[in-house]
């Protein structure tokens, strides 16, 4: 456990001792901002913010979670990848460690960035908070299915950096599949068929949707960790089967 | 302590490791030489458990490298080749975050990192960071890395690489003040190197091991036995000169050799044991009156020993 923590602890000071967090979170936050306030026409068909007069945070969430399935792939994709580019996984495996503290110190390093990105739009809630009178639930619900659905997405990067020694292919591979499983329940739609009910269990984006009406199911909790243990557990696998090659 | 059974590892279809085995007591100093791509950094990367031999195994003081790895990479402190770092940590930070693995306590670890710091000469860059650094310093900071919790086994991929002579003198100086009191194993492809440092040498050839030994035992197994070469001024002939050579008590064989350079008539002269004969090859040639143009004990130097091993 103190590994894992020592291991987490240089991932995020490294995400932030360079300037890749800080752009990345600045891009989040204007993005984010641009969307919440702004109507913009064919891409999200809804009144602006100050039109809408409704005090909720719903479109903000789903904006974060499409910027996330960019974002944090871009986040996850060194984490591996160029440690094996730069020979440094040697070092790191040549200490007194096993591939799974490795990976689960990195996996939370990253969990960190995602927290302090994260963090930063409270401003949101809190300006609702005074201009009206927000549900509580859907804003909690909101939260809590952001990190889980954020999590599982650097879950899913973490995987795709245990793959490959290039960042960019683990880049590419990591939104490939983000992507597919947030908007996979609306493929039968899209190919003019009616709705599966395994798209829907599959889909990201229909698990966070239920969490961030407010109503909290297990189920879908139980997804999302599923999705995190067994992205983890495939990448500390991947990390230990390179030494038999 | 740390023993190597039949190791074989094959990336794909090459193999790197054809069945090496060998045995490192406490307190040695071992120097594995070979060619390129002869299999020593393969079998470094299997002691030290980051890569998994084909077959064979490996154990440090009873304990399986793959079994037990965490308990075998405890003991050992590790240099890898070309010594990766991580460029945006500085030397210090780097040094703790090893530390901090190493499970040094925590008021133990800024002392730990200067006794390091000091050893291998990195006091004055510990504050920058460490992809600022010149090659010398980078190799010295990956040595204090392997050196910060003062391991019973220190395993050196090619710790002198890239170094300028002067470095390279410190720190081969540094390796054998380690090796007075723990296990060195280092790799190079640098003959001189080995002589200077280690008290033993495993040479590698193609995955396998061609010679084990002391530079001297080495020497004396394959280097030929105990020859002398004489060249005498032609005038005297040829024939009695060998003849008379030859009845030297000790003498096995006297043969003429073929040096292009010569302006007498240069002989071979093979001798039993290790005496040395060239104060009685003095004393015939004063006897006999014959112009003695030079006398020397033929050594046939590691360098050529080595070239003959790792040849074919």
């Amino acid at each position: 456990m103190r590994n894992v923590r020592t291991i987490a602890r240089r991932e995020f000071f490294a995400y932030f001792g360079s300037p890749v967090a800080y752009i990345a979170i600045a891009v989040f936050l204007v993005l984010l901002g641009v969307t919440f306030f702004f109507k913009i026409p064919f891409l999200l068909p809804k009144d602006d913010f100050f039109e809408a007069k409704e005090a909720t945070l719903r479109p903000l969430f789903e904006w974060m979670v499409f910027l996330f399935t960019i974002i944090l792939p871009a986040i996850s994709m060194r984490l591996l990848a160029e440690e094996r580019k730069m020979g440094t996984l040697e070092l790191l495996l040549t200490l007194p460690l096993t591939e799974t503290e490795v990976v689960v110190g990195k996996f939370l390093g990253a969990l960190g960035f995602l927290g302090v990105a994260t963090g930063l739009t409270l401003a949101y809630p809190i300006l609702l908070a005074v201009l009206g009178h927000p549900d509580p639930g859907p804003i909690v619900g909101g939260y809590f299915g952001v990190l889980l659905i954020g999590a599982a997405y650097l879950a899913v990067g973490l995987l795709a950096s245990a793959w490959t020694g290039s960042q960019i292919t683990a880049f590419l591979v990591a939104i490939v599949i983000c992507a597919f499983f947030t908007f996979v329940d609306r493929l039968p739609e899209a190919l003019g068929l009616r709705s599966f009910e395994a798209t829907n269990l599959l889909s990201f984006n229909a698990h966070f949707r239920s969490i961030a009406r407010g109503v909290i199911d297990s189920r879908d909790v139980v997804f999302f960790l599923s999705v995190i243990v067994g992205a983890v557990a495939l990448a500390s696998h991947s990390l230990e089967s390179r030494k038999w090659k | 302590m740390i023993e190597v059974r039949n190791l074989v590892k094959d990336y794909g279809p090459i193999r790197a490791l054809a069945g090496v085995s060998f045995t490192v007591q406490r307190g040695e100093v071992v120097g594995f030489l070979g060619p390129n791509g002869a299999g020593k950094t393969t079998c470094m990367k299997i002691v030290t458990g980051f890569i998994a031999a084909t077959s064979g195994s490996v154990t440090v003081d009873g304990k399986d490298v793959v079994e037990d790895g965490v308990e075998v990479r405890r003991r050992i402190g590790y240099l890898p080749e070309n010594a990766p770092v991580y460029p945006d940590m500085t030397v210090r930070e780097y040094l703790a975050f090893v530390a901090g693995i190493r499970a040094i306590p925590k008021n133990d670890i800024v002392r730990r990192i200067n006794d390091v710091a000091m050893r291998v000469g990195i006091v004055n860059v510990l504050g920058q960071e460490i992809g600022t650094l010149s090659k010398g310093y980078r190799q010295r900071t990956g040595l204090a890395q392997a050196m910060i919790h003062d391991p019973e086994i220190l395993i050196l991929d090619e710790p002198t690489s890239g170094l300028d002579p002067n470095q390279i003198v410190e720190i081969r100086e540094l390796i054998h003040d380690l090796g007075r009191d723990r296990t060195v194993i280092l790799s190079t492809h640098n003959l001189p190197e080995v002589t200077a440092t280690c008290n033993r040498i495993l040479l590698i050839h193609r995955g396998k091991l061609v010679a084990d030994g002391t530079p001297a035992s080495i020497s004396a197994a394959h280097g030929g036995g105990n020859t002398f070469l004489v060249e005498v001024d032609r005038r005297q002939g040829a024939h009695p000169v060998a003849d008379v050579l030859g009845r030297l008590p000790g003498v096995l064989s006297v043969l003429p050799i073929d040096r292009p350079e010569a302006v007498g008539e240069p002989l071979r002269i093979a001798a039993s044991g290790d005496a040395d004969l060239r104060p009685a090859i003095f004393d015939l040639a004063v006897k006999s009156g014959w112009a003695l143009l030079e006398v020397r004990r033929e050594r046939l130097d590691l360098e050529s020993i080595f070239q003959r091993l790792t040849q074919s």
